[in-house]
């Protein structure tokens, strides 16, 4: 049961990720390893929140390093630059449901501002949610980004044909 | 060398208005320098960017400021542009050569956007299903979707104001969503869930992706960007969430 919930997860989390991609119109050599980068970076974050209690800041960020060198290994077979698989890859991890709460409970601060105990609740819901969906989403950058960094000497150099 | 110049202008211009993050711009405009023998200094504003071309045999330097045309985020020509600024340099290609593989890489068809519009209906679908939505309220997001992404694709046909379409397209697709509230599902998923397709994920990243590399004015000129659209997007999801505010609670 558990490997059909990680299976499920990574599929949807592909699907997710090649439709998303369509409207930055990627290259079409690019859509199987855009899923699997996908599926397996959320399968990940998956398998790290349910089974090792990892929250979801520091899964997202340890997801987004192995997409970010994922996409180092698989742009080299294909000519495409780490960020053209790698951004669609992220998508899917976008803390989409705290993003939600956030303008939720903005929302509902704003009608209540005649009570001081909800008052005040969901000033700390809104807090809270905006801080978690702010730090996933720096996490996601830096991690992806990170490899850009450790090999940019061939992160820089992904699209050339003749290899020195 | 203004011939090289207007052409590296045009190069950069187009791969800065397609989504590309800008040190990628940059290398990649000097690497065409290089192969004509001549060195590129880009500076790049959100609007506008200042090409120098200088040639160290006469000396001679020219300047010129250019405007960044947007178009649609592009990742094929993001690809196959880099490619041939690596072919300029390893096949020492002519000026003509390489300005002949620009347009007709150029040239390439953007994804129809009816079938764009499909493959984000399930994509968001997916994404309903992630956030532990129920297959009923992963059908309501995708025909919210539909909706959502059928106005926002018209409206930009007609060359309406960015921020108005976000919001538009938010709180209809939101709207068309809150259709799950009548049925017994996780009818909070499937609202959350329906404008997400607007997040602007590509601008985030790639000013992140400037911020990291030292292009701190480009990156914050892009991610402000993004905010203001994601805030546009929250504008569109309030309206239907007062709209249904007592439901929700």
């Amino acid at each position: 049961m558990i490997a059909v919930d990680i299976l499920l997860d990574g599929l949807f989390a592909a699907l997710a990720a090649i439709g998303f991609s369509t409207l930055s119109d990627p290259p079409r050599r690019a859509f199987p390893r855009i899923a699997l980068l996908a599926a397996v970076g959320h399968a990940l974050r998956f398998c790290m929140m349910e089974y090792l209690d990892t929250d979801i800041a520091s899964a997202s960020f340890i997801a987004a390093l192995s997409i970010g060198f994922g996409s180092l290994w698989l742009g080299y077979g294909i000519h495409c630059p780490m960020t053209v698989l790698y951004i669609p890859a992220l998508l899917p991890m976008i803390p989409g449901i705290y993003a939600y709460k956030t303008v939720f409970s903005l929302i509902m601060f704003l009608q209540s501002l005649n009570d001081p105990a909800l008052e005040v609740q969901y000033m700390q819901q809104f807090f809270l949610n905006a801080t978690v969906s702010l730090s996933v989403i720096a996490l996601l950058s830096a991690g992806a980004t990170l490899p850009i960094f450790i090999f940019n000497r061939r992160a820089f150099s992904l699209t050339r044909r003749r290899r020195n | 060398m203004t011939e090289t110049l207007d052409f590296i202008a045009e190069y950069a211009t187009y791969l800065l208005g397609s989504g590309v993050h800008t040190s990628r711009v940059v290398r990649n405009s000097q690497r065409i320098g290089a192969s004509q023998g001549v060195e590129i200094q880009l500076m790049s504003f959100q609007k506008n960017s200042i090409v120098s071309i200088h040639d160290p045999r006469s000396g001679e330097s020219v300047t010129r400021a250019v405007r960044i045309h947007p178009l649609p985020i592009s990742f094929v020509r993001n690809s196959d542009l880099s490619a041939l600024s690596w072919d300029a340099l390893d096949e020492k290609l002519s000026l003509d050569e390489i300005r002949q593989r620009f347009k007709e890489l150029t040239a390439k068809p953007y994804i129809r956007p009816r079938n764009a519009l499909l493959a984000v209906g399930l994509a968001n679908a997916s994404f309903c299903r992630l956030f532990g939505g129920d297959w009923i309220s992963m059908a309501v997001v995708f025909f919210a979707t539909l909706v959502g992404l059928a106005v926002k694709q018209r409206m930009q046909a007609r060359g309406i104001n960015h921020f108005l379409i976000f919001t538009a397209s938010a709180f209809i697709a939101s709207l068309c969503a809150s259709v799950a509230l009548r049925f017994d599902c996780t009818a909070q998923i499937a609202l959350a869930t329906s404008p997400l397709f607007l997040v602007p994920g590509v601008p985030l990243i790639n000013g992140a992706i400037d911020i990291v590399e030292g292009y701190i004015l480009n990156g914050c000129s892009r991610i402000f960007n993004a905010l203001l659209l994601i805030v546009c997007i929250a504008i569109g999801l309030s309206a239907t969430l007062m709209i249904f505010r007592n439901t929700l609670l």
